[in-house]
């Protein structure tokens, strides 16, 4: 990588720190990267690795991290700003979104000194990938329910389960695992978090083809695997409370750049339909009008939602369980989004220009990739439950009279 | 971020003074009723200081117009607030401003002007009949008329709001009072849609409200209703309209605190999700109520039938077709 890369001036905020972003994303974005264009190539593991550790050095991943452990110890607010440029540009996803999202943070929080200084910097330079070991087959939505156990031997702690839905383990080094230290009837007490090295004998990964054709979540089963002491992430019985905590700012944190990807995906929609004739007829007829007016209000809320984010965080506000509604909100804004634009422009005559099948093959993928949506991170269905029962405050009476 | 803050703890201070001088309205007639509302000092918000006013931006009617719409305020709020500022420099501004002329403005149609004299049909006013002022479009912005000068001619109410029921009112070369150039008159319309968004997001958390009161005392198959999964979820969704509601105008807020350009676009697509998502929470809480909710007695069908004279009066549809129209110019 070019020597500049490395380089973010000292003391940059605010709009100032913009700047820089914009310069940067200008002067390093590799060619085919950019999915609004026809050009667009979808990057492989190696090539997202070198970006994204490329702009962890330029200053755009690992933001609000401490210094000390790899990070350019900026706020929130820059955080925000690096998220709208590189959602704008629509960018790859990263291939360590639970590293730098939900493993980092929760280290942040609850570990040693001593992990910090030895699982974030590796982190930040994409030497390590993380995956989230949670989901069982038996213990998807209610968490509560899983199996996986880590029993102390000695000075090491032997674990046997096994996880599914783990996204991104086919390419992990590390997983952020939960395990059962004590009886199954505690519930969400007794449950412990592990850094486990992926490669640690007794780990196997078997990949899930999933409904888009990728393969990019797994089953983890995990046989009498050896974990030293020093990969335990805070204590066996306070583990989870931890990580409850940080998961709901995360929540609201997390991919912050969404609103912004998804103006790109709708501006890419629109551009596209004007460069085919059948499809510009359509989209001016004004029988999509509604639906595109809903989409661009849509991505208002979304907005509304993020926003504010940051300035309650860096206010020492709660963002208590707001995350539910955001998380609701634009997963299901971006499936009626992803519908339009696959009817759209699945009427598009055959012999259609390039660009235009550069972007049917861009919002099918989207389309199907949307159906996950609803489901990661909290059905749908959990987060009307958390909207009810934590935000709204709804009884949890059961039936009356002993039944 | 400290100005946000105290913008917020500032609008905060007048939720309360506006739910209680909109529950003491209740009883009263139209004329008292803005007697009420100025000695409370909620008729001048937007009016500059000259006409008795406080001068303040749109987001400080906000919770002003969020009260009206939870208690059914039964008078035209919306328009004397934008009157009071519209013609503030005016002999107008501060007869408004004090609540001693009741002043109303007619959402639909326009007139043509002749010999500086206006004529036509225009419609979509609420509470004309109680009503001194009326304010209508013309081809070039916008006059101000007396409801009792001569030509003026008033249809009776047709529409569904109960509180403050629509008017047609017919002009017949009748003389204007004072005029509002055309970007005036754009800018008013504009703001009214942010106070429509406010008074509709009232609405949705009273009628949520309500609901959440029905499903938690009344029991079927020995269960009180709440407990129910399928009407916790229909509860969790009138919620989720709720807060996108609030953060829409939130948002606006914000922008417009910052000066930013994007504020006029935030308060149109905050009337948008209002109407679409707080119309739908409205309706959802109706369906909760079972056969009450059908009734003439229970309120969610009064805020039901203002939301939806808001939709119409703020040309809901019209604005979606420009929103489309604005992101089909922006990716030409």
């Amino acid at each position: 990588m070019d020597q500049d890369q490395a380089f973010l001036p000292p003391g940059l905020a605010g709009e100032e720190y913009r700047a820089h972003v914009r310069a940067w994303l200008a002067a390093h974005v590799p060619a085919g990267f950019l999915a609004d264009q026809a050009d667009h190539q979808a990057p492989d593991l190696d090539a997202c690795r070198a970006w994204e550790a490329a702009m962890h050095r330029g200053g755009l991943a690992g933001i609000t991290w401490p210094q000390a452990y790899g990070g350019h110890g900026l706020t929130l607010r820059e955080h925000l700003i690096a998220n709208q440029e590189i959602g704008r540009l629509a960018l790859p996803e990263s291939v360590n979104s639970l590293g730098k999202e939900l493993a980092g943070p929760i280290i942040l929080a609850i570990g040693s000194e001593e992990q910090k200084r030895r699982y974030l910097p590796p982190l930040l330079e994409m030497r390590e990938i993380w995956c989230q070991g949670f989901s069982e087959p038996n213990a998807g939505s209610d968490l509560a329910g899983l199996r996986t156990r880590a029993t102390r031997d000695g000075s090491v702690w032997r674990v046997n389960g096994r996880k599914i839905w783990t996204s991104g383990a086919p390419n992990a080094q590390r997983c952020l695992l939960l395990a059962r230290t004590g009886p199954i009837e505690d519930r969400h007490r007794g449950l412990a978090l592990f850094a486990m090295r992926m490669d640690a004998p007794g780990v196997t990964v078997r990949p899930l083809r999933q409904m888009d054709g990728r393969e990019h979540f797994a089953e983890v089963f995990i046989d009498d695997v050896v974990i030293e002491a020093d990969d335990a992430l805070g204590a066996p019985d306070q583990g989870w409370s931890a990580a409850v905590r940080v998961l709901a700012i995360e929540r609201a944190t997390n991919r912050m750049y969404r609103a912004w990807r998804f103006e790109n995906e709708l501006h890419h929609l629109v551009r596209a339909c004007r460069l085919d004739a059948t499809l510009a007829a359509l989209i001016e007829s004004g029988t999509y009008h509604r639906r595109l007016a809903e989409t661009v209000v849509d991505i208002d809320i979304i907005k509304a939602y993020v926003e504010p984010v940051v300035e309650r965080l860096m206010a020492g506000e709660s963002i208590g369980d707001r995350g539910s509604l955001m998380k609701l909100h634009w997963s299901e804004a971006h499936q009626r989004f992803a519908a339009l634009a696959l009817e759209l422009l699945e009427q598009a005559p055959p012999g259609a220009a390039p660009e235009v099948q550069a972007a049917r093959a861009r919002f099918q993928r989207l389309y199907l990739a949307a159906r996950a949506e609803t489901i990661y991170a909290g059905t749908t269905e959990i987060q009307l439950g958390i909207i009810g029962d934590r935000i709204l405050g709804l009884p949890r009476e059961r039936a009356r009279g002993g039944r | 971020m400290s100005a946000t803050m105290e913008h917020r703890d500032g609008i905060a201070a007048f939720a309360e003074t506006a739910r209680q001088a909109v529950a003491s309205c209740a009883a009263k007639p139209v004329r008292d009723r803005a007697s009420q509302l100025a000695g409370d000092g909620l008729l001048g918000i937007l009016a500059p200081e000259s006409a008795g006013g406080l001068d303040l931006g749109l987001d400080f009617a906000v919770p002003v117009m969020e009260a009206a719409g939870a208690g059914l305020l039964g008078f035209p709020l919306a328009e004397t607030l934008l009157l009071g500022a519209a013609f503030g420099a005016t002999p107008f501004g501060p007869a408004i401003v004090l609540g001693e002329r009741v002043a109303t403005i007619a959402w639909a149609g326009r007139v043509r002007t002749a010999s500086g004299r206006v004529s036509g049909t225009v419609g979509r006013a609420p509470l004309a009949d109680q009503a001194d002022l009326l304010l209508v479009a013309t081809e070039t912005g916008a006059v101000l008329v007396a409801r009792d000068a001569p030509g003026v001619t008033l249809q009776p109410a047709i529409g569904l709001d109960l509180e403050a029921p629509e008017h047609e009112v017919v002009l017949d070369a009748v003389a204007p009072l004072a005029t509002l150039d055309a970007a005036r008159f754009a800018t008013l319309r504009e703001d009214a849609l942010l106070l429509r968004a406010a008074e509709i997001g009232g609405s949705a958390q009273r009628c949520l409200a309500l609901a959440l009161e029905h499903v938690s005392t009344r029991e079927q198959f020995g269960r009180t209703l709440v407990s129910f999964q399928a009407l916790r979820h229909a509860l969790a969704r009138q919620k989720l309209a709720v807060e996108h509601i609030g953060a829409a105008l939130e948002r606006h807020a914000a922008l417009a605190a910052s000066g930013a350009g994007e504020a006029r676009h935030a308060a149109r697509t905050a009337y948008a999700a209002a109407t679409r998502f707080g119309i739908a929470a409205i309706e959802s809480a109706l369906q909760l109520h079972g056969g009450m909710g059908f009734t003439w007695e229970v309120d969610v069908h009064r805020h039901l039938r203002r939301a939806r004279t808001a939709e119409a009066q703020g040309d809901a549809a019209g604005l979606h077709r420009r929103l489309a129209q604005d992101l089909l110019t922006a990716n030409a």
